[in-house]
């Protein structure tokens, strides 16, 4: 009956009660403010942060390094990614090897941000970015193309939709 | 047959399997499974990738289970239950990855892959090989269809014994030894079999692709349904693998009772046509142009013009079995015309009655496992490996076990090596069968053919292809051929709704369940379910309605999944028909050649998209699936058909698929056949004529409209044009081989490439019937025309011709 001994007996005891939780408030109304005031100034996320929307990468000499496998379409429980791979030129290959992603969408209207699908990729190909400013008007826009998946985000507080008015 | 049983225990548990039978498949039969990648059931054993081992109580060494046979006591003891199995299968795994790439990610293996899968089932969790991995170059394409991995072949020899045992089509071949054997093809040679494709099904890893299917999709993304290849009469039972709506595989399903566990490349890649580009999904009307419009306006069109006129139908072998007999019945019901009928062949007399028998005679049809089993077969008419692929692969199963094949027809066939070929002119095969009918043994093919029947009694077969169809009598001798010698008998036909058609009486002269239209006693029992049939004298047959149509004795031509101009062996008569039709309504995936002919259009829904049966050339319905809703605005054709029946004022009585095969399960119930006798009485010796013979027949991979869109396919089988000819026609006429000629008959004429053979019958010259460039019903009035001639073709002068095809080119 831990819980019991604790409860106030009498009126004196609850008034004793009731001035120690004010004493919380009060304590609390003279800490600092945590509040952001997004989106008038924003503060940027913990650099090594995977919170937002994903990147497609590429090597440095600029070859993609999706190899359109699927892998990450498998991994992700909402059934958010869409690939489909293909052959690669061999003359003007896409990626290293036989096979790239002809598309890649991902759904953020379907994406719980969860990162399986990054540990799933074999190739480092796909990251999670910073970038999670993600408000859309229309459903299409929440649909990320690859030429969209392959640029890096926008610096935050640029995105359509941030700035005030 | 009674067979030895013998009893041994495996993991302690008790089994009794007949004797000779494999440790592998006793395992099975207890739910035992031991990992394994050479082994096939259906395949000689090889004992080739070591992975199956167990361990026979007694014996020193381990066995590999897929190649030792029980023996009496055994005590046998797999993974489950013996340390020294696990470490050996462990071991084998580990080796058996040494050389494999880890390109899982890339594989179209992957994700359904017996070696990922085993490797995770029963393998090390890692390997202790760090040196550099043997490379190929990759893919190597085997042709346009099959393209090879080595890096992650296993050398199980699937792929090679399938060629070697099953299809007879060796084209690939175990080369080398130790870490440098490979799977190889001669230089410069195509992996040109009909069959190449269930290599790669069987393949346990992903070292033989193929190429329609390359990096297409994934297992996860797909769904699949369970139905029936629509391609032939052989009634492959497939897998369709479906990704967002689109068909993107097909994949055999085992049945041991159809295919085994096989398709043929065209089965297998050509289904891309319910998505071709030229499909129309909306009914049209002919108002200035064919104009956009509903279903309801194009019907009442069409009743306005059908009302009280002259009405025909025509349809070919694609119509699903339920669609036939809504077909059959609307025809005669709504329509009162029994001018219908869906063959291709140009059939007459005694093939009436025959076609009546293949019907309903089940005491004497044939099935696979009967051909399978049989002793003497006589294949009489039919390229099996062409017309119906599976059936071939019977044959030949059939000739391993020892049966005596004799083919009956005017060219060789793929069966040149098991079997005895007996080439005869077309026309002339009555003739030949006679021989048989009258017991004549002797030392001629067809004396051998004759002997052997006799001598297998219930164990023979005869097969009667299409091609005796075509002939007044032929096909009628070759049944009394089969009664005379106690052999079973089966009209083999070509397409895939063939057999449902004739059943279901879309026939000038049949009712359903092959009851005659003029036999008062069969048609009541048909009218005790359709109601009164106001017309009762026998219809006409295809070509006697393409006649009648051409002398305008024809108001309303239907025109159902076929197209005159390319499908039937006429096409001048043909073109006359569409010419002089006041009204010709389309019903179809598409329009196709007859978009200046249409003046109506009634999109149908496609194979993918249709829930209905068709019935193999032995007579088995099977179902077939929809993986999706049809497309735009189509319709299952005997929906459109009830519709139809609406718009001439009446009632087809069945609103659903469920009622319509209520209603037609008991007309198309096998029955006794009661057939009066023959009006044979001897096809007569043949004339000799000094001229040539032109005969034709579609090729496997042609430019038929299902195999739109199976570009890979046809670039791997589809030939080009060509003519052949025996060498000593070609020497009288100074032709040489891989020269040109020219072919001249009465319909029309044509410069093609010549092949000089003496796989033809003399006297004979083929064309194929549809390859690109060349369609050969433009050559004739029939599948086979008396009287061509060929001649050479200077190449000079050949080159000027405007006949002349453009070889070498080709879509
Ligand atoms: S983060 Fe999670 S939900 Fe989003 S795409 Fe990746 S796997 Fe799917
Ligand atoms: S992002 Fe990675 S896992 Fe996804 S398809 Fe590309 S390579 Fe495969
Ligand atoms: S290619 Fe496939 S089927 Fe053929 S030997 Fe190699 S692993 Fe076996
Ligand atoms: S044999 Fe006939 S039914 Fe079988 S896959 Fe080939 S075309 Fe289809
Ligand atoms: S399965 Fe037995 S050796 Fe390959």
């Amino acid at each position: 009956m831990s819980r019991g001994e604790q409860r106030p007996q009498d009126f004196l005891g609850g008034l004793a009660a009731a001035a120690r939780g004010m004493g919380v408030v009060i304590k609390q109304v003279f800490r600092p403010d945590v509040t952001e005031r997004y989106p008038q100034q924003i503060d940027e996320p913990p650099p090594r942060s995977h919170i937002g929307r994903h990147l497609l990468n590429r090597y440095e000499n600029g070859l993609e390094k999706c190899i359109g496998c699927e892998l990450c379409a498998y991994a992700c429980p909402a059934d958010a990614i869409w690939v489909e791979g293909a052959d690669n030129d061999p003359e003007n290959p896409v990626s290293p090897g036989e096979r790239h992603a002809k598309d890649y969408q991902i759904n953020y209207l379907r994406c719980i941000m969860c990162g399986l699908c990054v540990e799933a990729c074999p190739t480092r190909a796909l990251t999670m970015t910073h970038a999670y400013e993600m408000a859309f008007t229309s459903r299409e826009d929440a649909i990320f193309t690859k030429e969209q998946l392959l640029e890096p985000p926008l610096p935050l507080g640029t995105a359509p939709g941030t700035q005030e008015g | 047959m009674t067979q030895e049983a013998v009893t041994l225990t495996i993991d302690g548990k008790e089994v009794t399997v007949p004797k000779g039978t494999l440790i592998i498949r006793a395992a099975e039969q207890l739910g035992i499974e031991i990992p394994r990648f050479c082994d096939h059931p259906l395949l000689e054993p090889a004992g080739a990738c070591r992975q199956c081992y167990v361990e026979v109580e007694g014996q020193a060494k381990l066995f590999t289970s897929c190649t030792a046979t029980v023996a009496p006591g055994m005590a046998v003891r797999t993974q489950n239950s013996s340390e020294v199995v696990h470490e050996a299968q462990v071991a084998n795994l580990e080796f058996l990855l040494l050389n494999h790439p880890l390109d899982c990610p890339i594989c179209d293996r992957g994700g359904e892959c017996p070696l990922q899968d085993q490797a995770l089932a029963f393998g090390p969790g890692e390997s202790r090989y760090v040196e550099a991995k043997r490379t190929f170059e990759k893919p190597i394409p085997l042709s346009p269809l099959v393209g090879l991995d080595r890096e992650r072949c296993v050398l199980c020899a699937r792929c090679t014994r399938f060629c070697d045992q099953i299809s007879g089509d060796r084209f690939i071949e175990l080369f080398a030894r130790g870490a440098g054997e490979r799977v190889s093809i001669a230089a410069g040679e195509d992996f040109l079999s009909p069959f190449s494709g269930n290599t790669i099904q069987i393949c346990p890893v992903g070292a033989l692709t193929a190429t329609p299917y390359r990096f297409v999709a994934r297992p996860f993304d797909l769904s699949s349904v369970d139905t029936v290849c629509p391609h032939c009469s052989a009634g492959c039972n497939v897998k369709l693998d479906v990704r967002r709506g689109k068909v993107v595989r097909h994949l055999a399903r085992d049945n041991l009772d159809v295919n085994d566990a096989w398709l043929c490349d065209k089965g297998r890649f050509a289904f891309r046509f319910p998505d071709d580009e030229r499909r129309v999904t909306i009914p049209l009307l002919r108002d200035r142009g064919l104009e956009p419009t509903s279903f309801g306006e194009v019907m009442d069109a069409i009743g306005d013009w059908s009302r009280g006129k002259r009405v025909a139908f025509l349809t070919g072998g694609r119509l699903a079995d339920e669609d036939a007999y809504a077909l059959s019945k609307v025809a005669r019901t709504a329509f009162v015309t029994n001018d219908l009928d869906h063959r291709r062949e140009f059939a007459g007399g005694e093939a009436e009655r025959l076609a009546a028998v293949a019907v309903t005679d089940r005491a004497l049809s044939v099935t696979y496992r009967d051909v399978e089993r049989a002793k003497a077969i006589v294949v009489a008419g039919l390229d099996a490996e062409q017309e119906v692929p599976i059936l071939h692969l019977r044959l030949r199963k059939a000739a391993r076990r020892g049966a005596r094949i004799f083919v009956l027809n005017p060219r060789r066939t793929r069966l040149w090596d098991v079997a005895e070929h007996v080439l005869c002119r077309p026309g002339q095969e009555a003739h030949v069968l006679e021989q048989i009918v009258d017991g004549e043994g002797g030392d001629s093919g067809v004396g051998r053919a004759a002997d052997a029947l006799r001598e297998a009694g219930e164990a023979g077969v005869v097969l009667a292809g299409m091609r005796l169809a075509e002939h007044p009598l032929a096909a009628d001798v070759a049944l009394r051929a089969a009664r005379r010698t106690g052999a079973r008998f089966s009209l083999v036909p070509r397409r895939a709704g063939d057999k449902g058609a004739l059943a279901a009486g879309v026939h000038p002269r049949l009712l359903p369940g092959g009851r005659r239209v003029d036999d008062p006693g069969e048609r009541a029992e048909v009218e005790a379910v359709w109601g009164e049939l106001k017309n009762v004298v026998p219809g006409r047959n295809a070509k006697q309605i393409l006649e009648a149509a051409a002398n305008r004795e024809i108001d309303v031509l239907f025109l159902v999944g076929v197209d005159p101009l390319r499908d039937f062996p006429d096409a001048r008569l043909a073109r006359h028909a569409l010419e002089n039709v006041p009204y010709k309504v389309v019903q179809s995936l598409e329009l196709g050649s007859l978009e200046p002919f249409a003046d109506a259009f009634l999109p149908a829904a496609a194979f993918p998209e249709r829930d209905a049966h068709f019935t193999t050339w032995e007579g088995r319905a099977q179902r077939i699936r929809p993986v999706r809703g049809p497309a735009g605005l189509s319709r299952p054709d005997w929906e459109i058909f009830a519709g139809l029946a609406r718009a001439m004022g009446g009632s087809l009585g069945f609103e659903s698929l469920e009622d319509l095969q209520e209603e037609s399960v008991g007309l198309l119930s096998p029955r006794a056949f009661s057939g009066g006798a023959s009006a044979w009485v001897g096809a007569g010796a043949p004339q000799w004529i000094d001229e040539l013979t032109l005969f034709t027949y579609p090729l496997l991979v042609d430019e038929g409209r299902l195999s739109e869109g199976a570009s890979e396919l046809k670039a791997a089988l589809e030939e080009k044009p060509f003519l052949e000819i025996h060498p000593v026609d070609a020497d009288k006429r100074s032709i040489a081989d891989g020269g040109e000629v020219r072919v001249r008959t009465q319909a029309g004429q044509a410069v093609v490439p010549v092949r000089v053979t003496p796989d033809i019958a003399e006297g004979s010259v083929f064309v194929p019937f549809n390859q690109p460039g060349l369609a050969a019903n433009t050559l004739l009035s029939g599948r086979f025309t008396a009287g061509a001639t060929v001649e050479a073709v200077a190449a000079a002068e050949a080159a000027a011709d405007p006949e002349r095809l453009t070889v070498g080119g080709g879509p």
